[in-house]
C-alpha cells in the first residue's frame, strides 16, 4: 500500500518523472502531467503526453518494469517500482485532473519565490494534450529524499 | 563531428535539475533527479555522484544512462543516451564540479547534504532535442 504522504504528492504540486528500459536494457525517461492513485492505494495512472510516450509504451508492452520518480521543490523524494498494466487516451476527466495538478504546480512555484518567467514556463509550458493515461501497479516504495536516508525502502 | 551542440550548455549549469534513468541487471528501472549535468568535451558529459545510491550501483551492472536537460531559458529540452566510462575523484574536472554543487547546494538549502564523492564521466551515445513537448503560455 502505498503511504499517505507519497499519495498525497503524487496528487499535489510534484514533479513526476517516469524511467523504463528495453529489451537489450537501455533505458529511456519521460515526464507525468499529473497521476492519479487508486482506491486499492497500490494501482497508479500516469498522465504522459502522447508526443512523449511512443518510446516508454514500446517498452512498457514488451517489458512492464516501469519507475515513477515524485520530488517537490523541497527536495522531498519518493520513487515507486512497479509492473505495467493497461494504457489508454486520457479522457475529459483526466483533463480536468491535469488542469488542476498544473494550477498546484505553477501556485507552488510562484509561493515559494520562483520568478513568474521561471514559474509559469516550467509549470505551464509543457505539453499535456493529447495526453496517454498509463496505469501501473506500485509493487515498491522508496525514499529519494537527497541524504543518507535515499533509497531506504518503505514499502 | 561532436555530438554536444553548443546550445546544450546552458541547460548543464545546474539552473533546472536534470532527471536521470538507469537500470539494473535484473532489468528493473530507477528514476531519479541530478543536481548538475557537467559540459566536460563535444562527446562527454560528467554527472555528480554524491551518495553512494541506486543510481551508481546500477551503473556498476549496466554502464546505460538516459538523462533529460532542461534550458533554463528558452525550457527547451533534450534527451541524452549516455555510456559510463569512469569515475574521477580528483583532477580539474572533479574540482570544478564540486564547486559548482557546492554553489547548488547553497542555492537551494542542502549545503551539507550535497557533496561530490566522484564526477562520474559518461560518453554521449546520442542526443535529441525533442519535439512536440512544449506549448506557449
Amino acid at each position: 500500500m502505498i503511504p499517505d504522504r507519497v499519495v498525497e504528492m503524487l496528487h499535489g504540486p510534484s514533479y513526476l518523472q517516469i524511467g523504463t528500459r528495453d529489451a537489450d536494457l537501455r533505458p529511456a525517461h519521460t515526464f507525468a502531467v499529473g497521476a492519479l492513485v487508486h482506491e486499492d492505494r497500490e494501482t497508479v495512472t500516469v498522465f504522459v503526453p502522447t508526443a512523449r510516450a511512443q518510446r516508454i509504451l514500446a517498452d512498457l508492452e514488451s517489458n512492464g518494469r516501469v519507475a515513477l520518480g515524485i520530488a517537490q521543490v523541497s527536495h522531498e523524494a519518493y520513487q515507486l517500482k512497479g509492473r505495467y498494466l493497461s494504457t489508454r487516451p486520457t479522457d475529459a476527466s483526466d483533463l480536468a485532473r491535469q488542469e488542476a495538478y498544473r494550477k498546484t504546480l505553477l501556485e507552488d512555484a510562484l509561493g515559494i519565490g520562483y520568478p513568474e518567467e521561471i514559474a509559469r514556463p516550467l509549470t505551464q509550458g509543457f505539453a499535456y494534450t493529447p495526453g496517454t493515461a498509463i496505469t501501473f501497479r506500485a509493487e515498491e516504495v522508496f525514499l529519494q529524499t537527497p541524504g543518507p536516508g535515499a533509497g531506504t525502502p518503505l514499502v | 563531428m561532436e555530438l554536444l551542440p553548443d546550445e546544450i550548455k546552458a541547460a548543464m549549469q545546474g539552473v533546472i535539475p536534470s532527471h536521470v534513468v538507469t537500470c539494473a541487471a535484473d532489468g528493473t528501472p530507477n528514476a531519479s533527479a541530478i543536481s548538475q549535468v557537467y559540459y566536460v568535451d563535444g562527446d562527454h558529459v560528467a554527472l555528480s555522484h554524491q551518495f553512494f545510491n541506486k543510481t551508481k550501483r546500477n551503473l556498476a551492472e549496466n554502464p546505460r544512462a538516459a538523462v533529460w536537460l532542461i534550458h533554463p531559458k528558452t525550457f527547451e529540452t533534450w534527451d541524452l543516451e549516455l555510456e559510463f566510462d569512469h569515475a574521477e575523484t580528483s583532477g580539474p574536472i572533479f574540482e570544478q564540479m564540486d564547486m559548482q554543487i557546492e554553489a547548488i547546494a547553497s542555492l537551494v538549502g542542502m549545503k551539507g547534504v550535497f557533496k561530490l564523492k566522484a564526477a562520474d564521466i559518461f560518453r554521449v551515445v546520442s542526443v535529441t532535442k525533442t519535439s512536440g513537448e512544449r506549448i506557449s503560455r
